[in-house]
């Protein structure tokens, strides 16, 4: 009962957290993403190129790039427009401009393991393998399984002008083309320049040096165990190493389809030719 | 600024609509379709099967099978579980079983028209052709295009043994045969006697009957005309009638391999090019971008 009467006095004052209940306006740009798949980097990318004279770190990127969910819908109503937020959210048809960013699911799943680790979301002796399990049944997420989440958004929009699909990977190989493309999506005109120090100042080495100075001023590592980085390895392929052969078989068995489509190479050739049904194209006619 | 007060005095007693911000529990059960599918017809046949003690009318059917955009938070929290709830969202990954109904668009587009002539959203003389063009491109509701509402649903979560996919067409066709299957879906007691009364008092005659004195009590029509009926023609193929031929083209055009895959036969020659299912561009290998 008191939690109700101070929610509601948080809704009057607009106080309350945002979550998935705020205002979405027409003119919105959400950068979206299952967990662990880079989103963080990107926002530091995006607002690297849009704030040159902003020293963007962990402090300030709620902020300057502004995730609904750890925000109050005051704050989120009194933005400049048009916004670009960031989200983890599966499908939402108000989103009508969108940056979906994907990740190979296997490198995901190492992510998130020791994310969650870090977080203490799950206890020390849990192994990889048992998170794997847990990851493919999309019980360790509350935005759905990896699966989920990419087939819903690729479901509804693939075929969408305003729907701009990157790869962290692409992203890894080219960052400046990459974020050129983005910058090109969203109408903010950039130089070669500036793209290329956007990346500078958002590398990884340099995204360590600013977590090390301000992860207790940032909602994501607040109060989180410090032995483990959230800027981690930074790159593409890790699981090849740290992730064992049965859960790699696991995650493959249960996602060809969209690997093969997201051109993810498998490892377990006899897989190669599941596809994604022709039916997987809703039309907005174009 | 009072109007928001108001709102949040709401909240604070609970008497609000909770929307997109219910709370789902592991239990709940969720009965989704997109807008002019037959929703409400099998919240009839659901709340007459679950609560054979009160039949299901116009006037109690928010509170027997809620929905959170019509039924308080707190007539949700006092509800006896598991719960079915309505619900017309895309895929929402926390819905913990689901039951999706879904309609021949064709279908689907002329019950929409004449609903929203009903609830005058449009005017009484406004084109289809128009309609048409909007509900297409996801315009004429909240909750997507019907492509999109049922590919987020049915991409995510075809095969999935917390998922039951029904069409309306085998509803229409044999009603209890289609409503045994959800209730062995949901581990439900009801055998072959309480099926045929559930589908006995939830048939479009009683379902007329009823909303000629009770329109006011729900809010699906509140304020509504009344020459023209909520429950009109419930049944299937009228757009064949009702449906200029170009217009079916153009539905076609855009969904025909969703509608093939759902077993909705086209009545246009299909071009041979999305007759594959490896044909539709999306799969081959310069894409995505």
């Amino acid at each position: 009962m008191l939690t109700q009467f101070k929610y509601a006095v948080e809704y009057v004052l607009g106080l309350d957290h945002a979550g998935r209940h705020f205002t979405v306006f027409p003119d919105d740009t959400f950068l979206v993403s299952y967990p662990k798949s880079g989103n963080t980097w990107v926002r530091f990318l995006l607002a690297n190129l849009i704030y040159p004279n902003e020293s963007v770190g962990f402090a300030n990127i709620n902020r300057l790039l502004p995730a609904p969910g750890v925000l109050s819908k005051r704050f989120l109503r009194k933005l400049p427009r048009p916004r670009i937020l960031k989200s983890h959210e599966p499908f939402d048809v108000r989103f009508r401009k969108v940056i979906y960013l994907v990740r190979d699911p296997r490198d995901v799943a190492v992510s998130e393991y020791y994310f969650d680790l870090k977080k203490r979301y799950i206890e020390p002796d849990v192994t990889l393998e048992q998170f794997v399990k847990r990851f493919v049944a999309g019980e360790t997420s509350s935005y759905g399984s990896w699966w989920e989440h990419a087939a819903s958004w690729i479901a509804a929009r693939h075929t969408n002008p305003a729907f701009l699909l990157v790869r962290y990977e692409d992203l890894l190989s080219d960052p400046i083309g990459e974020t050129g493309k983005i910058a090109e999506f969203l109408g903010i005109p950039a130089t070669p320049e500036r793209l290329g120090t956007a990346v500078q100042k958002s590398s990884a080495d340099r995204m360590r040096k600013l977590e090390k100075q301000q992860a207790d001023q940032w909602t994501g590592t607040r109060k989180t165990r410090k032995e483990i980085p959230f800027v981690r390895a930074a790159a593409s392929g890790g699981w090849k190493e740290s992730l064992p052969r049965h859960s790699v078989e696991e995650i493959e068995v249960a996602w060809a389809p969209l690997l093969n489509f997201l051109r993810y190479p498998l490892h377990t050739p006899e897989l190669d030719n599941k596809t994604v049904p022709a039916w997987v194209r809703t039309g907005e006619p174009l | 600024m009072i109007k928001h007060l108001i709102a949040g005095v709401k909240r604070g007693l609970g008497l609000h609509m909770p929307g997109r911000s219910l709370l789902i529990v592991p239990d709940d059960i969720f009965l989704v379709s997109f807008p002019k599918s037959g929703n409400t017809w099998i919240r009839f046949l659901l709340a007459n099967l679950r609560f054979p003690e009160q039949p299901a009318t116009w006037a109690n059917i928010d509170r027997l099978i809620p929905d959170p955009t019509g039924t308080t938070k707190r007539d949700f929290d006092r509800m006896p579980r598991p719960r079915i709830i309505k619900s017309h969202e895309c895929f929402d990954p926390r819905y913990p079983r689901v039951v999706y109904v879904v309609r021949d668009p064709r279908d689907v587009v002329v019950s929409q028209y004449h609903y929203h002539r009903k609830i005058r959203k449009i005017a009484d003389d406004s084109p289809i052709e128009t309609f048409v063009t909007r509900f297409l491109a996801g315009e004429t509701c909240p909750h997507g295009s019907w492509g999109q509402n049922i590919a987020t649903w049915l991409y995510t979560s075809e095969g999935d043994p917390r998922f039951l996919l029904l069409r309306y067409e085998d509803l229409v066709a044999n009603t209890a045969r289609e409503l045994a299957k959800v209730v062995s879906f949901l581990h439900l007691s009801a055998g072959p006697e309480q099926i045929a009364q559930a589908v006995e008092r939830s048939s479009a005659d009683r379902m007329r009957k009823l909303e000629k004195t009770q329109t006011d009590k729900n809010g699906l029509m509140r304020g509504s005309r009344k020459d023209l009926s909520f429950v009109r023609a419930a049944g299937s193929g009228g757009w064949r009638s009702d449906l200029p031929v170009p217009l079916v083209a153009r539905m076609e055009a855009a969904w025909g391999p969703l509608m093939r895959h759902l077993g909705y036969e086209l009545s246009m020659p299909s071009p041979s090019k999305t007759r594959d299912s490896d044909s539709l561009g999306i799969l081959s290998g310069s894409t995505p971008r």
